[in-house]
């Protein structure tokens, strides 16, 4: 059976789908765990990118560069999702859009 | 011909779950369909010989990092906000940034970039590529400084999110 | 991918499929009874010998009643979170090798529905999947007791597979290798209890908590918070849960077999049967601590997994490491 290998071309042209995706998301969005999710996407469509990269050139590098986004951004996560627990627990409103003074 | 069926079907989910992210009203459905693309991307990586990282981002990403959104959005008790969108100008200028950003994306990808771009074939995969085996010998010899500079990060994560939850009577 | 093995696969889940579905009206049955003779009495008896038909009975009387969805409940969550943890469970004992190479037909085929050679990454991944069906469950109720439960018995669960990952971890190190095949397939001459006592003793505490098993169903016993997060579940969907939690105890027990105790490894019977007698003695032992043992409040349960399970699989992790580097080892 021939093998059809995948493009590089259509991996980098999803991860941009996916990346535009969470702009999308992050500009247009009011909720701020919204916005925190498509941040999150914006990670995994450069994850997509970096392991599809590390195909392409044969290299293992490209996937241990995903290994420490992961763990970075499991440390981000846990720190905003704080951060916004805090915030959120005393304004009673997850809409960024209310949050625009420093006075707390 | 199955690789080429996969990789449609798990682009094709990653799509659609992730629109459905950024367009739900509720922000449980949101985390839902968020789980849905991690799953997706897990998959794209096995078609990409990194089944070690595949099952990382199954265990990390979409059983750790999603449960912990679930909980703070559980806690939280958010509704669903109303309008959906930013209302006015914003809106506009965030969907023509976004479209920008893509039309960029797609210039610097189908322009080859440059030369470590797609102009090249695809190398060789030396055996073991993407195995638990291989990624710990690069991990703990090529990348041991940043690995323990992350462990350092964690730490601080941990500390920073204890100090942020606890409740601030006086 | 030949025909052959499509077929050889296919046949090999639904025997899986099939196994789970009619062994686990066998274990609430079994369980029944053991916990009625230690507590002193008979258990069921009536219907059918020795009582034996008591779950079927009971499969069909839930299969009768009236299916509700909760008003103001998030419909597609709430008809969808039962489903997660079986799922899970069956993606989980895809990988469990039950049996030696077989010959049939002139195929060399594994008794294991399909060897990862990440199998046990593959297993961790799916069992933290299963904290969806609860944490969903509990919150698609829309009503406080299950949320509570759900956000409780999802808490202990993720607190607890750290320390399962861990004394895995010290396994591995041993055989050098994640594919369960393998590891059973190394434990010839010595089962992995031997060395790694401690490690087996750690996994199976983590393993009772995971599954939400007494002592540690605090967050969906009868007395605790109604029911936990499957108040609100009836008929079928709480069928599903119930087989959900009986398939995670059948997984539990499963890799507690294969990494520690041999796998299919045993002088005289086939290999399958082997594997069968010890996953009996794994879901008696389960059910031996169910009627023995009083319930673990919720904070001393989440201070044992944090700072009593967690530190000590760091410690034999660390140990197993030393032995391991002053031995020699690769």
């Amino acid at each position: 059976m021939q093998e059809t290998v995948i493009p590089l071309l259509a991996y980098q042209i999803l991860a941009a789908m996916l990346f535009t995706i969470g702009i999308v998301g992050v500009l247009v969005r009011r909720s701020a765990l919204v916005i925190f999710m498509s941040i999150e996407l914006m990670l995994n469509a450069v994850n997509l990118s970096f392991v599809a990269f590390s195909k392409q050139n044969g290299q293992m590098d490209g996937q241990i560069f995903v290994f420490f986004v992961m763990s970075v951004a499991a440390a981000e996560v846990a720190v905003g999702l704080a951060i916004l627990v805090a915030i959120f627990r005393s304004r009673e409103t997850a809409n960024v859009d209310d949050v625009h003074l420093l006075k707390g | 011909m199955t690789e080429a069926i996969l990789f449609s079907l798990f682009s094709i989910t990653a799509v659609f779950f992730a629109v459905n992210v950024i367009f739900r009203r509720n922000a449980v459905h949101c985390a839902l369909h968020l789980v849905g693309v991690l799953l997706s991307i897990s998959g794209l990586f096995v078609l990409l010989n990194a089944q070690f990282i595949a099952a990382i981002q199954i265990l990390v990403y979409a059983g750790a990092i999603m449960v912990l959104f679930l909980f703070v959005v559980m806690l939280l008790n958010v509704r669903g906000e109303s309008p959906l969108l930013t209302p006015g100008a914003a809106k506009g200028f965030g969907f023509f940034f976004a479209a920008l950003a893509f039309v960029e994306l797609l210039w610097v990808a189908l322009s080859g970039g440059g030369s470590e771009g797609t102009a090249r074939p695809p190398a060789a995969l030396p055996p073991g590529f993407g195995s638990p085996a291989e990624i710990g010998r690069i991990l703990y010899s090529t990348w041991l400084f940043p690995f323990e500079v992350t462990s350092i990060l964690l730490l601080i994560a941990v500390i920073g999110a204890v100090v942020l939850a606890k409740r601030k009577f006086a | 991918m030949d025909i052959a093995f499509l077929i050889e696969s296919a046949v090999k889940v639904l025997i899986v499929f099939g196994f789970v579905l009619a062994g686990v009206p066998l274990v609430v049955w079994m369980e029944r009874k053991v916990i009625g003779h230690m507590q002193d009495r008979i258990g069921p008896q009536r219907v059918g010998p020795f009582g034996l038909l008591q779950t079927i009975a009971d499969g069909m009387k839930l299969f009768f009643k009236e299916d509700l969805v909760p008003a103001g409940a998030d419909r597609v969550v709430f008809i969808m979170a039962p489903a997660l943890p079986v799922i899970t469970a069956f993606l989980a004992l895809c990988v469990i090798p039950f049996g030696d190479t077989v010959n049939v037909f002139g195929r060399q085929v594994p008794l294991q529905v399909t060897d990862v050679n990440i199998a046990i990454l593959w297993i961790l991944g799916t069992t933290s999947m299963g904290v969806y069906g609860i944490v969903l469950g509990g919150w698609a109720s829309n009503s406080k007791y299950p949320l509570l439960g759900g956000l409780r018995s999802s808490a202990q669960m993720i607190s607890y597979e750290l320390a399962q990952g861990i004394s895995l971890v010290s396994v591995i190190l041993m055989t050098g290798t994640l594919s369960l095949a393998a590891i059973v397939r190394q434990q010839e001459h010595l089962w992995f209890i031997v060395p790694q006592f401690f490690a087996f003793v750690i996994y199976i505490l983590c393993g009772i908590a995971e599954t939400n098993r007494a002592p540690f169903d605090l967050a969906e016993a009868e007395t605790e918070l109604v029911a936990g997060f499957h108040t609100e579940y009836s008929s079928m969907k709480f069928a599903l849960y119930f087989l959900a939690e009986y398939a995670n105890m059948m997984v539990v027990s499963g890799i507690a077999i294969s990494v520690f105790f041999g796998g299919w490894h045993g002088p005289v019977l086939p290999p399958v049967v082997w594997f069968l007698i010890k996953l009996s003695l794994f879901l008696f032992f389960y059910v031996w601590l169910r009627a023995t043992f009083p319930r673990l409040r919720y904070d001393q349960l989440m201070a044992f997994g944090w700072k009593v399970l967690l530190p000590a699989s760091l410690l034999n992790l660390a140990v197993t490491a030393v032995v391991l580097a002053l031995q020699g080892a690769k």
